[in-house]
């Protein structure tokens, strides 16, 4: 109840602060048009140089998935390794250790509302932009589509937040994790279906981000496809599975990590 | 000029030899950035898989554009990172000090850093022009040209820099508008060339700098053109002048935040 209470007003306050400081929506829209306007014109082209299908797959299918990538992406849950690395560097740890609050928790409170308010006006204005100029695709209007995208959804932010806390959590034992963080970063971007969607994918990389943790944190973007009907079940299990035993690996990092901090208080 | 040029060697060489002193980190940051930057040709060598040919590029020419964006950048930002420290800069008040400091203002806040992790974009851009000019059996006069064209993309890098991190100077929260700003440039240029057509080329090529960087001279290298380097060299010495003005504009609409930061 404590924690629930705890959560609850992180979110208020960030969303609050947000609110107030209407610049960074504006930068983080910028920041969309930049991503994903770019990369949607870029491929309505090749799409049309091949008279509207390539392995199969049509440009609205690619939008809608390519779209579900850049709008979770609003949600900036990579920049959680980022500030565990700089409360180590900073010191600041060792106030937040003596607090009564779980480290880990108020991290991924603190993560989340930073991007929600952001992430919520942006991809409501975006998706009604998007279903103006290209329309929606079938396999949005089907039963089944809304209860399955929230799954993968949810599911996508947890497991992307561990990847990022087990990334974060290194700063305990390695000085500087700035290039194990691209290196994870980077393939989360290849294996989730950034600027390649993965209708594009040859097969083997598409195994490869079906069953690897980097790919399965953003199965969001299979969700538009007619695939996922038939796979959303395994997919799910999949990223779940992801989920616990990164859950384990972060719980037992996080343990092994707080005694090697000495916290000497005031 | 060869007195200021002289301290901007000066600076660099101390950056360097500061940041060398974090030996582990130091090796780790120049080795992950190259890892980091293999994934842009990862992806755009299986687009050109599933996609085929498109505008006459060919995945020599992705790994081509590679080089010559990971070079101008590399160059730019670990000699003069400092431009990206703008932000911060003035933000913090720490701006004051450039101010006070009787050399050339551009010069000491541009030198005033070193960006360890973009020599890892030197090498790895090194690496990529070299193995593009074997794949495109380039003969001496398009190895020669290759050299022009990296020197003429730093310098459009170099314009594009200072004005974008110009703008840490008009908003309040800097840092933000800047990156989102920076972004608007350089994701276009690492895209696939071949894909930019019509009114996309024409925006990216007179309106925001992005394709002059890297596109346009992959594609001077496949396709020698005089009119077209012609072009380029004109528009470069026109981004280059107008990054000066909007700079010297810019700083007038500093405030000195006072922090007492002089002499850090």
């Amino acid at each position: 109840m404590k924690e629930i209470r705890l959560a609850l007003t992180i979110l208020k306050t960030l969303i609050k602060n947000h609110v107030q400081y209407s610049g960074r929506l504006l930068v983080d829209t910028l920041a969309i048009v930049c991503r994903c306007g770019i990369t949607l014109l870029l491929y309505w082209y090749v799409f049309k140089t091949n008279k509207g299908e390539v392995n199969g797959t049509s440009f609205l299918l690619v939008a809608w998935s390519m779209f579900f990538y850049f709008s979770f992406m609003l949600l900036r849950l990579r920049d959680t390794s980022k500030l565990i690395m700089e409360d180590i560097r900073s010191g600041n740890i060792e106030v937040l250790f003596s607090k009564p609050i779980n480290y880990i928790f108020y991290r991924v409170c603190w993560q989340v509302g930073s991007g929600i308010y952001s992430f919520g006006v942006i991809t409501l204005l975006t998706s009604v932009v998007l279903a103006c100029l290209i329309g929606i695709p079938e396999t949005m209007t089907i039963g089944i589509f809304v209860p399955t995208l929230i799954l993968a959804f949810i599911g996508g932010i947890v497991l992307a937040l561990l990847i990022y806390l087990v990334v974060g959590l290194l700063s305990f034992w390695i000085e500087d994790i700035t290039p194990i963080y691209w290196i994870v970063d980077k393939t989360i971007m290849i294996l989730g279906g950034s600027y390649l969607p993965i209708a594009l994918f040859p097969p083997l990389m598409y195994k490869i981000s079906l069953y690897s943790p980097f790919g399965a944190a953003y199965f969001v973007t299979h969700t538009v496809y007619e695939s996922w009907q038939t796979v959303w079940l395994k997919l799910i299990g999949i990223q779940w599975g992801w989920i616990i035993l990164l859950g384990l690996i972060v719980y037992f990092m996080f343990k092994s990590a707080k005694q090697k901090v000495s916290v000497n208080g005031g | 000029m060869a007195k200021e040029l002289s301290f901007a060697l000066y600076a660099i060489k101390k950056n360097i030899q500061s940041s060398a002193e974090l030996r582990t980190s130091f090796l780790m940051n120049i080795f992950g950035m190259a890892i980091n930057n293999i994934s842009f040709i990862i992806l755009w060598m299986f687009f050109v898989k599933s996609v085929g040919v498109i505008g006459g590029w060919q995945a020599a020419d992705i790994i081509g554009l590679q080089g010559f964006i990971c070079l101008g950048f590399g160059i730019i930002f670990s000699a003069g990172g400092g431009i990206r420290k703008l932000a911060d800069y003035t933000s913090s008040g720490a701006f004051d000090r450039f101010m006070l400091s009787p050399k050339n203002l551009l010069l000491r806040v541009a030198t005033s850093s070193f960006g360890v992790s973009a020599v890892g974009d030197i090498v790895f851009g090194i690496l990529c022009l070299i193995v593009y000019a074997f794949l495109i059996h380039a003969g001496i006069y398009q190895i020669l040209l290759i050299i022009l064209l990296t020197i003429i993309s730093m310098f459009v890098f170099l314009a594009a820099a200072i004005i974008i991190y110009s703008m840490s100077f008009y908003f309040i929260d800097a840092t933000s508008v800047t990156t989102a700003l920076f972004e608007l440039f350089v994701t276009p240029a690492i895209f696939h060339g071949g894909a930019f057509q019509g009114v996309l080329r024409f925006v990216f090529t007179f309106a925001i700098p992005s394709l002059l960087i890297g596109t346009i001279p992959v594609e001077l290298v496949r396709n020698f053109s005089l009119n077209k380097i012609l072009l380029l060299v004109i528009l470069t010495i026109f981004w280059c002048i107008v990054s000066l003005k909007i700079f010297k504009r810019a700083i007038k609409n500093y405030e000195s935040s006072n922090f007492m930061t002089f002499g850090n």
